[in-house]
């Protein structure tokens, strides 16, 4: 069943429609700011566009996750920003110094996220971004990163370790109020 | 961290992610240790909480620029998307159809143009004066979350209702409940592109956005009682029973005086475009609706208390447009001073046999000061048995204290609306006048003795913090929901008749009862009797109606219209809250049993729902959870 030129147009338009804000989202934690995750999400639609939709059928979502991560560490690694060791390093210690433009959202108090997951290594930041933010599976975050399952399961593990208590520490308990007005001046 | 609870798959087993090769070693480890359970509890709650942070980001979306590129790529000369801006604030629903509110668009745009900071924003403001095609409705993007907010919402934890059985619990009692706010919540969440926290999810107040076909009262009381019992769409062993409550119709003429103080927020937080001007806009369209009859005051509170308006006669629309023109916000909350200044000219300017009402306009962030929230209920309570009653407004996202504002209208005998869009501020403060402010009766309950020959089992579906005791029914003192004119109240049951088998937990037999005789009651083909208690709006006595209910035995095709919407929007509230109730329903059932029961839909509430579901389901399949 071969499909229509229309037919593609359509799917890649779809496509668009439904992941274009949340890859931007995601691209732009990497990179740290918005304009250059644009540019790597349109070179994303535009290798989509060149994709059979019967053979990527509903691995659309992770495909152009997959594909904006590597454009994004390539963009990383033409920028000196990485170098071979600290590869490596995106795996065991904390991100670096963020840029002016993260460190602006910084002042954002609409980023409690990003708050809790300050100093989190790199690696555990996207993989719980990936699950809890994206809504993706430990075998799609598999695919996407090229981790093995288990390590997926081992990086989202030691996260919500430390988030746990964090938010413990922030919020108190998660229960929300029984008591009227609680909320301090 | 105890070295046995450092197990990567107790987390994967909380997050469901577990590979099935390891279920039966996690389910031992669980079994052993307690502590095991407690970290899955754990992970599942941070797990929820760190999703709603999260899900708070804004998605930016690609520009011109970058769509151009691809659709060159494409090959196509025509534009991908359409012409008009496409980013549009999400609260504005697609329905913008009353020329009033239109007009009211172009007053709003002016007013805030000036007041925003960049051309990108003025364009977005421009877009909403456009309509939104069906593709932009799936994915408005929620501009306004880049102000600056603390994220301290909350919503409190419900356990659904769990089936009991006829003969171990014949008595089924709760509170009527009329409050909406909970499906213009879950419509927020969608729209913003997620599904909403299961706690935010009330099916009682789903079911009670929607007006149904019930007829109006005949007799002495004030609301019909209908009762409708057919098949369960989700589950072909059960039946379904509907009680369906219609609040006798006030004509707008005959519309009872009106003595309102609007209580407005305006501490910093409520500076936002989806808060203050959104209120102004929606008190506004209230106010036209005043006449020489009413009396509008206006108090604002926020660090101290000020009137911003005396008490003035509804014909003086200049003035009282001009006051909440006023409206700006700063400072930071301090309610108890503002309740009492807003009581104390509720009082002043009374109207004997009018509807006097204070109506508190909020995001949730009102800090009461000194007064504990034990003193502030219970002034409500006190002035709502004086005749002046309270409703709750509330407003925006970040603060939003749903279980509290819940409690302080329930309270204050009034009712509580989340308002989100300038369609729904229409809904609750102009169409709904009449419901809104006119109590036709208060503390309204509802007592079911279900008869354990014809009925096995049964579950009460919602209304969960509605429920009361046994003897709660007949304690005139004991409060309960109101009915305002022309309201309905709609509640469903779900019925496992004798005979069918039914997942309980099970109760030893009992050793000490006296042999109990089955009573006459019991070999009647009825399958329970309802009782009702109401109080007039100014008296202190209730009134009792009781009336028999007997399964006709029609199957779930030849039921009403609106009992085929009504199970579709209890279907979709429990697949949203992932119930364990829900049976064999899916969002794809949900849309077929919705569009089942469209019906006329004057209003197009009822195709606004097909589209949230449309909407769920788009977001549970990308998730490509399942």
């Amino acid at each position: 069943m071969k499909r229509q030129p229309a037919e593609d147009a359509e799917w890649v338009r779809s496509a668009i429609r439904l992941y274009e804000g949340r890859l931007v989202r995601y691209v732009a934690r990497t990179v740290g700011d918005t304009d250059r995750a644009r540019d790597v999400v349109q070179e994303a639609f535009i290798k989509l566009c060149d994709q059979s939709a019967d053979r990527l059928q509903d691995r659309v979502c992770e495909w152009l996750f997959t594909v904006c991560r590597n454009r994004a560490l390539d963009l990383l690694r033409k920028d000196g920003r990485m170098t071979a060791l600290n590869e490596q390093d995106l795996n065991m210690h904390p991100s670096g110094q963020p840029s002016p433009a993260v460190q602006a959202q910084r002042h954002d108090e609409m980023n409690r996220a990003k708050e809790f997951m300050d100093g989190l290594p790199q690696i555990q930041q996207e993989v719980v971004r990936l699950k809890f933010q994206e809504g993706l599976s430990y075998k799609e975050i598999s695919h996407i990163t090229s981790l093995s399952v288990s390590n997926v399961g081992v990086h989202i593990h030691n996260a919500l370790k430390t988030l746990r208590e964090r938010m413990r520490r922030e919020e108190g308990t998660f229960e929300p109020g029984k008591e009227l007005c609680s909320n301090e001046c | 961290m105890n070295a046995n609870l450092d197990d990567p798959r107790l987390t994967a087993h909380a997050l469901k992610e577990l590979d099935s090769s390891e279920e039966s070693a996690v389910e031992a480890l669980l079994a052993a240790s307690p502590e095991a359970r407690q970290w899955v509890e754990d992970v599942r709650q941070t797990a929820e909480r760190l999703a709603f942070h999260l899900g708070q980001e804004p998605c930016p979306m690609l520009e011109d620029r970058h769509l151009d590129c691809i659709d060159a790529r494409l090959g196509c000369s025509s534009v991908a998307r359409p012409t008009k801006p496409r980013r549009a604030f999400f609260w504005l629903p697609r329905l913008v159809e009353v020329t009033l509110v239109a007009a009211l668009l172009v007053v709003l745009a002016a007013m805030l143009l000036p007041a925003l900071s960049s051309a990108k924003k003025k364009a977005r403001y421009m877009a909403l004066m456009n309509d939104t095609s069906p593709t932009e409705f799936m994915h408005l993007e929620a501009a306004t979350l880049q102000s600056a907010e603390f994220n301290t919402e909350s919503y409190a934890h419900i356990d659904e209702n769990a089936f009991v059985t006829a003969r171990g619990n014949p008595l089924s009692t709760f509170s009527i409940d009329v409050d909406t706010a909970s499906y213009a919540l879950v419509r927020r969440f969608l729209r913003g592109g997620q599904l909403p926290p299961k706690d935010a999810v009330r099916i009682e107040e789903m079911l009670n956005y929607f007006s149904y076909d019930y007829p109006q009262p005949q007799g002495a009381a004030p609301f019909s009682v209908n009762v409708e019992v057919s098949g369960c769409p989700w589950n072909p062993n059960h039946r379904l029973m509907r009680i369906g409550l219609k609040g006798r119709e006030v004509a707008v003429a005959s519309r009872p005086p009106c003595n309102l103080v609007f209580l407005i927020d305006v501490s910093g937080s409520m500076d936002t475009p989806n808060k203050l001007p959104l209120l102004e806009e929606s008190l506004k369209a209230l106010v036209r609706e005043l006449s020489a009859v009413d009396r509008v005051s206006i108090v604002t509170y926020a660090g101290a208390a000020g009137q911003l308006l005396e008490p003035t006669y509804g014909s003086q629309q200049r003035k009282i447009l001009r006051a909440l023109d006023k409206l700006q916000a700063g400072g930071s909350t301090h309610g108890s001073e503002g309740i009492n200044l807003a009581y104390d000219l509720a009082a002043r300017s009374f109207i004997e046999g009018g509807v006097n009402r204070v109506i508190l306009c909020t995001d949730g962030d009102f800090n009461v000061g000194v007064t504990s929230p034990g003193d502030l209920r219970r002034l409500i309570e006190e002035k709502a048995k004086s005749g002046i009653f309270l409703s709750v407004l509330g407003f925006g996202m970040g603060n939003y204290k749903d279980s509290a504002m819940e409690t302080l209208a329930d309270r204050g005998n009034g009712n509580y609306a989340y308002i989100d869009s300038l369609a729904e501020g229409h809904k609750v403060l102009v169409e709904q006048l009449s419901g809104t402010l006119v109590t036709i009766a208060k503390d309204v309950k509802i007592q079911f003795e279900f008869n354990p020959a014809r009925v096995s089992a049964y579950r009460l579906i919602g209304y969960e913090n509605r429920k009361l005791r046994q003897e709660d029914f007949n304690d005139d003192e004991k409060d309960a929901g109101e009915i305002g004119a022309g309201h309905t109240v709609t509640a469903l049951y779900e019925i496992v008749p004798r005979g069918k088998v039914v997942n309980v937990p099970r109760i030893d037999p009992l050793k000490y009862q006296l042999a109990p005789n089955p009573l006459p009651g019991a070999s009647t083909d009825e399958i329970a009797t309802i009782k009702l208690r109401y109080k007039e709006p100014r008296e202190d006595e209730s009134r009792l109606l009781t009336q028999a209910v007997v399964d006709p035995g029609s199957s779930y095709t030849q039921a009403s219209r609106d009992f085929h919407f009504a199970s579709a929007v209890a279907a979709f509230g429990m697949v949203l809250r992932d119930s364990p109730y829900r049976g064999t329903a899916t969002l794809q059932d949900v849309a077929e049993l919705a569009e089942r029961g469209i019906g006329v839909d004057q209003e197009g509430y009822r195709r606004e729902f097909l589209k949230l579901v449309e909407q769920a389901r788009h977001l549970s399949s990308n998730s490509m959870r399942r």
